[in-house]
C-alpha cells in the first residue's frame, strides 16, 4: 500500500514544501528512510514506532520504505515526524488515505505519542499550499499568523488519529487572546546630558545611519546605543511578518502573540565567530545575528575587541541588505538590513578623549586603529565622540527628553523617507542626490573647501549628504541643503580621535 | 649635508695608526650597562686602548674608583662586557662614526665643551654633529611630557620660537611632545641654532616619525649624545640624558609635565646644579599640568611667556618684535561662540551646553572660526589658539 502526506522543512529562514511517501510492503519487516534526511530526520523512525505503541496503534510488520521528496533537497530536524505517522497509518490502512488529502502535517512526536513544537513553524506553515494544517498545539499562535491556513492543533498522536478516523471532531483552536503590550524598553529620559551623542541617535534612527560611538569606558555608549531600538518606528505587517520568520526558524522565542512588532535589538559578545554573525553552519544553514537584527539594530559593543575577519564579514551585507550563505548542500539568502551600532574606546587605555589623558604609546594606538578596516570605518556614516558627562549633569532632576517625543519626529522623518520611495534617507540611491539632497550656494562652497582640505572624499560626500538630508527632515526644512546641514553631518561625521593621524 | 668637519681632539686618523683613543672609548660607552658612571671610572683608571684591551681579556681591576663604579655586580659585568666586546670592530665603528659626519671628544681634551667640562657629573665621551660653538650662547631648555596637550604643544612651541629670535639657543630632548615642539618653534623663529641632547646614537632616530626634525636640528644645531652610533634608544640612556640637559641649560623651563614625569627628573638635575627652573602654569583639569603645577606650588618661577625667561638670563625683552594679529576679526555671532570655547580644551558637548546653540548653529560658527584660524579642533575636542604663527 501507498500513501503521502504533505508537510515541509527549513532551508535557512525559509520553508520547502516535502511530500513524505509511505510504501508498505511484504517482505522481511524493516524501516528506512530515503531522501536525504539529516540524523535527527533519519531517527524518526523510533520516535514514529514508539508513539504508534504508546497510542495503541499497530506497528506494521512488513517492509516500509518512507521517501521524502524532493529528494535533493536536504531535510533537518524531527518536523516530519507527524507527516510520517500520518503516511504510515494511510499505508497500513489505520485512517482513511482520503484523510490526508488537502491536509499538511508539522510536528515532532514524543516516544509517548505526544505531539512537540518544532522551530521555524511559521515559515515552515508559509511553504505549504494545503487549506488545513495539523500542527502542535504549542504553535497553534505562530501557525496562524500566516492567516492562510484552518490550524488543527493537536496534543496527541491519539488526538490527532481520532480526528482523521472521524471519531472525534478536531479539538478546537484556542481563541486568540489580544497580545499584551509590549514592556517598555529603556527610555531616553534616562540619559542625562551627552547632547552630541543624543542628536547622533536621534539622527541614526531618523536616516537608518550606521552609528559609530566612541569614548572612554562609562561614557554611557552602551546605555545609549541599547535606546536607539526604542526610537524606531513600529514594524510594518509585511516586515514583522518577515523578522517573526527569521526569529522562529532560529528557534528563539517569539513573544506572546506570536509576531514581532517592535524593531529587534541584538548584541552578540566580542567573542562572536564569523559564522554566528553572519549567518551559516555545517548541517543546518542558520541565520546569524545580522539577520536576526534584520530591520532592527545590530549592535557591537567594544567593537574594537572583534577579530578584524569576523567584522570584514559585515561589509557585504551592510551594503546590499542581504546576506547570501553557500555550503556545498545549499545556497540561502538572508535577510540583512540592519541599523549598524559600534561602540569602542578611543585607544587601548580608554582615556583618548581627554586632553593629555591618554597613556598609550603612538606604537600602541596605531596598533588599535589598524584593528578597524578602513572600508568597515566607511560604513559609518555617524562617528561620535562620547566623553563622560560632567558631575552636575549626572546628579541633574532633569530627566532628558523622553523617548516617545524623540521617536514621534523620527516616524516624521521616516515617513518623508517613504515618500521618496526608500525605508531611510540612508538608502537614497546615488543617482538620487541632486534631485532630494541639492546643496544650495553656500553649502556647494562649502563642501569644496572640505574636499579641498583631504577631510573629505568622494565617496564620503554622498554620505554626508544623505545624512544632512536627514538633518534637515529632521528640522522640518524642504529644499535643498543649507550650510547649517551639512555642517552638522560633517561634524557628526569626525574622523575617531585615534585615526587623526598624530603620532603625539 | 653642510656641517662641519668632524673636531675631535688628537682624531688625526692615518691609515698605518689603527684607531685613535676616541675609537676606543667610542666602542667602550656602546656596551650594555656601561653607565655614565662606570665609563668615567673606567677611562679615569688607564686610557682608552688599554682600558679596551683589559676590557677585552677580561681583566679584573685593582683601581679603587672602578671597583666602586662596578659594585657588587664587578664579576658578571666583566665577563658581559668581555663577551660583547669581542663582537665589537673599533676600527668598523671608528669608520662609521666619521662617515656620519659625528665628531668624538673626550672629557679633558681640548673640543670638549667647557661648560660640561666644569659640571659635577659630565660625560667621558661625547658625541656631537654640528657646530660646539653654539654653546657659547645663552641656553634654556625647554622639557615636558611626550603626552601633551594642544595648548601645551603650543606653548612649546612659541617659547621656543620667541627665545630662539632673542638670541638663546633652546636645549631640548627632541622626544615627542613638548620637546619636539619647542625645536620647531626655534627652527620657525630663524633666530638663534636649537641644541638636542639624544639618548641613542646619531644614525638612530628615536622617535622615528620625528626624523625631519632631527636632521634639520643636526643641519642647523647641534646635536649631542653620549652614546656611539648603533646605540639603541634603552630606558636607562634617558635619565642620563636628562643630566646633560639640565647640566647644558642656564634656565630649565618645563612646560608641561604630569604629576610623575621624566621631566621632573630633569628639574632634579638642575637643582643639583642650581639652574633656575621655570614652570608654565596649566589647568588644573590637565593631568598633563599636574606636575608643572606642582612646582609652582613649591615655589618656582612662573613661565608665563619668554620675557619671564628672558628677564631671569639678563637679556631684556627689547629684541624681540610682536606682530600684530593677522587673524580676520569673526563677526559677533561667531566671537560669542569663541569666547565659548575659552582656552581649555572643550568637547562638543559642552560647547553645546555653553553656547545653547543646536548642532546646526554651532557646526557652521565653529568651522568659520577654524578656518580664520582662531580655533582648533584636536582630537574630539576644540582649543582656542592663542597667536598666528602656531604650525603642527
Amino acid at each position: 500500500m501507498l500513501a503521502s502526506a504533505q508537510s515541509a522543512t527549513l532551508l535557512g529562514v525559509e520553508g520547502r514544501p516535502v511530500r513524505v511517501e509511505v510504501h508498505v510492503s511484504r517482505g522481511l519487516p524493516s524501516f528506512t528512510v530515503v531522501g536525504l534526511p539529516d540524523t535527527t530526520c533519519r531517527e524518526a523512525r523510533d520516535r514514529v514506532r514508539a508513539a504508534l505503541l504508546s497510542t495503541d496503534l499497530a506497528w506494521p510488520m512488513c517492509r516500509v520504505t518512507v521517501n521524502l521528496a524532493p529528494p535533493g533537497l536536504r531535510k533537518v530536524g524531527a518536523g516530519l515526524d507527524l507527516a510520517i505517522a500520518a503516511a504510515l497509518l494511510a499505508a497500513s490502512e489505520q485512517v482513511p488515505a482520503g484523510a490526508l488529502l488537502a491536509r499538511a502535517f508539522v510536528g515532532e512526536l514524543g516516544l509517548d505519542g505526544s505531539v512537540r513544537a518544532v522551530p521555524g513553524v511559521l515559515p515552515l506553515i508559509d511553504a505549504l499550499a494545503a487549506p488545513e494544517v495539523v500542527v502542535p498545539e504549542g504553535c497553534t499562535v505562530e501557525a496562524q499568523l500566516v492567516g492562510r491556513h484552518v490550524v488543527r492543533p493537536v496534543a496527541t498522536l491519539g488526538a490527532m488519529v481520532g480526528a482523521l478516523q472521524g471519531l472525534h471532531p478536531w479539538p478546537d483552536a484556542p481563541e486568540p487572546v489580544p497580545p499584551p503590550p509590549p514592556p517598555p524598553g529603556p527610555d531616553m529620559a534616562d540619559v542625562r546630558g551627552q547632547p552630541v551623542a543624543r542628536y547622533a541617535l536621534e539622527v541614526a534612527a531618523a536616516g537608518g545611519h550606521h552609528l559609530l560611538l566612541v569614548g572612554p569606558p562609562g561614557s554611557g555608549k552602551t546605555m545609549l546605543a541599547r535606546r536607539l531600538a526604542g526610537l524606531l518606528p513600529e514594524l510594518s505587517p509585511a516586515d514583522a511578518l518577515e523578522v517573526t520568520c527569521i526569529h522562529s526558524a532560529a528557534g528563539l522565542t517569539l513573544p506572546p502573540g506570536g509576531l514581532i512588532r517592535r524593531p529587534p535589538f541584538r548584541a552578540p559578545h566580542h567573542g562572536a565567530s564569523a559564522v554566528s554573525l553572519v549567518g551559516g553552519g555545517s548541517h543546518s544553514l542558520q541565520p546569524g545575528e545580522i539577520s536576526l537584527a534584520h530591520h532592527g539594530v545590530l549592535f557591537l559593543d567594544e567593537l574594537g575587541e572583534f577579530e578584524p575577519a569576523v567584522l570584514d564579514n559585515l561589509r557585504q551585507p551592510l551594503e546590499e541588505g542581504v546576506i547570501r550563505v553557500a555550503r556545498a548542500m545549499a545556497k540561502v539568502t538572508f535577510p540583512a538590513r540592519v541599523l549598524l551600532v559600534g561602540a569602542m574606546n578611543p585607544c587601548p587605555c580608554g582615556e583618548g578623549t581627554v586632553p593629555g589623558g591618554c597613556r598609550c604609546t603612538p606604537s600602541a594606538r596605531a596598533r588599535y586603529a589598524r584593528r578597524l578596516s578602513g572600508p568597515l570605518l566607511d560604513r559609518f556614516d555617524l562617528r561620535v565622540e562620547v566623553g563622560r558627562p560632567d558631575v552636575a549633569e549626572l546628579l541633574s532632576e532633569v530627566p532628558g527628553e523622553p523617548t516617545a517625543a524623540v521617536a514621534a519626529r523620527v516616524a516624521a522623518v521616516r515617513a518623508l523617507a517613504s515618500e521618496r520611495g526608500v525605508a531611510g534617507n540612508a538608502q537614497l540611491p546615488a543617482w538620487r542626490l541632486d534631485g532630494v539632497a541639492a546643496l544650495d550656494r553656500p553649502a556647494t562652497r562649502l563642501v569644496e573647501r572640505t574636499l579641498r582640505t583631504g577631510r573629505l572624499t568622494g565617496r564620503g560626500l554622498g554620505r554626508v549628504r544623505r545624512v544632512a538630508r536627514t538633518i534637515a527632515d529632521l528640522g522640518g526644512h524642504d529644499g535643498a541643503l543649507a550650510v547649517e546641514h551639512v555642517s552638522a553631518a560633517l561634524v557628526l561625521r569626525a574622523e575617531p580621535t585615534f585615526l587623526d593621524g598624530r603620532a603625539a | 649635508m653642510s656641517s662641519p668637519p668632524p673636531t675631535g681632539a688628537g682624531t688625526v686618523p692615518t691609515a698605518d695608526d689603527g684607531p685613535p683613543p676616541e675609537a676606543f672609548a667610542a666602542a667602550m660607552a656602546g656596551l650594555r650597562r656601561m653607565g655614565p658612571a662606570r665609563l668615567t671610572a673606567l677611562l679615569a683608571a688607564v686610557p682608552p686602548e688599554e682600558a679596551w684591551r683589559r676590557l677585552c681579556a677580561g681583566a679584573a681591576w685593582s683601581d679603587v674608583g672602578v671597583v666602586q663604579a662596578l659594585g657588587r655586580a664587578g664579576g658578571e659585568l666583566i665577563a658581559a662586557w668581555q663577551a660583547a666586546a669581542r663582537d665589537v670592530d673599533v676600527a668598523g665603528l671608528w669608520r662609521r662614526t666619521l662617515d656620519l659626519g659625528v665628531g668624538v671628544t673626550r672629557r679633558g681634551s681640548p673640543g670638549y665643551p667647557v661648560v660640561l667640562a666644569a659640571d659635577v657629573e659630565p660625560p667621558a665621551v661625547l658625541f656631537h654633529q654640528g657646530d660646539p660653538g653654539l654653546l657659547d650662547a645663552p641656553r634654556v631648555a625647554i622639557v615636558g611630557t611626550r603626552r601633551c596637550s594642544a595648548t601645551g604643544r603650543g606653548v612649546a612651541f612659541e617659547l621656543g620660537r620667541d627665545l630662539a629670535a632673542a638670541g638663546v639657543s633652546i636645549v631640548s630632548g627632541l622626544a615627542a611632545g613638548i620637546d619636539g615642539a619647542a625645536h620647531r618653534g626655534a627652527l620657525a623663529a630663524g633666530g638663534s641654532p636649537p641644541v638636542g641632547v639624544v639618548g641613542c646614537g646619531h644614525d638612530v632616530v628615536y622617535p622615528a616619525h620625528q626624523h625631519e626634525l632631527w636632521r634639520s636640528v643636526a643641519e642647523v644645531g647641534l646635536l649631542l649624545s653620549e652614546a656611539p652610533p648603533g646605540a639603541r634608544p634603552e630606558r636607562w640612556r634617558f635619565p642620563a640624558r636628562n643630566r646633560i640637559i639640565a647640566a647644558l641649560a642656564d634656565v630649565v623651563v618645563v612646560v608641561e609635565s604630569h604629576a610623575r614625569g621624566g621631566s621632573l627628573h630633569t628639574v632634579d638635575e638642575a637643582d643639583r646644579r642650581g639652574r633656575d627652573v621655570f614652570a608654565v602654569p596649566g589647568s588644573v583639569r590637565n593631568p598633563a599640568a599636574a606636575g608643572t603645577n606642582a612646582l609652582l606650588a613649591e615655589g618656582r618661577a612662573p613661565a608665563c611667556s619668554a620675557d619671564d625667561v628672558l628677564v631671569a638670563l639678563d637679556l631684556g625683552t627689547g629684541r624681540r618684535r610682536r606682530s600684530a594679529d593677522a587673524r580676520a576679526e569673526p563677526d559677533p555671532a561667531d566671537r560669542e561662540v569663541l569666547e565659548q570655547v575659552g582656552w581649555e580644551a572643550a568637547t562638543l558637548d559642552q560647547l553645546i551646553v555653553r553656547t545653547g546653540r543646536d548642532l546646526g548653529g554651532l557646526a557652521p560658527a565653529l568651522d568659520r572660526l577654524c578656518d580664520a584660524g582662531w580655533v582648533r579642533r584636536a582630537g574630539g575636542w576644540y582649543e582656542r589658539v592663542a597667536d598666528q604663527g602656531m604650525i603642527l
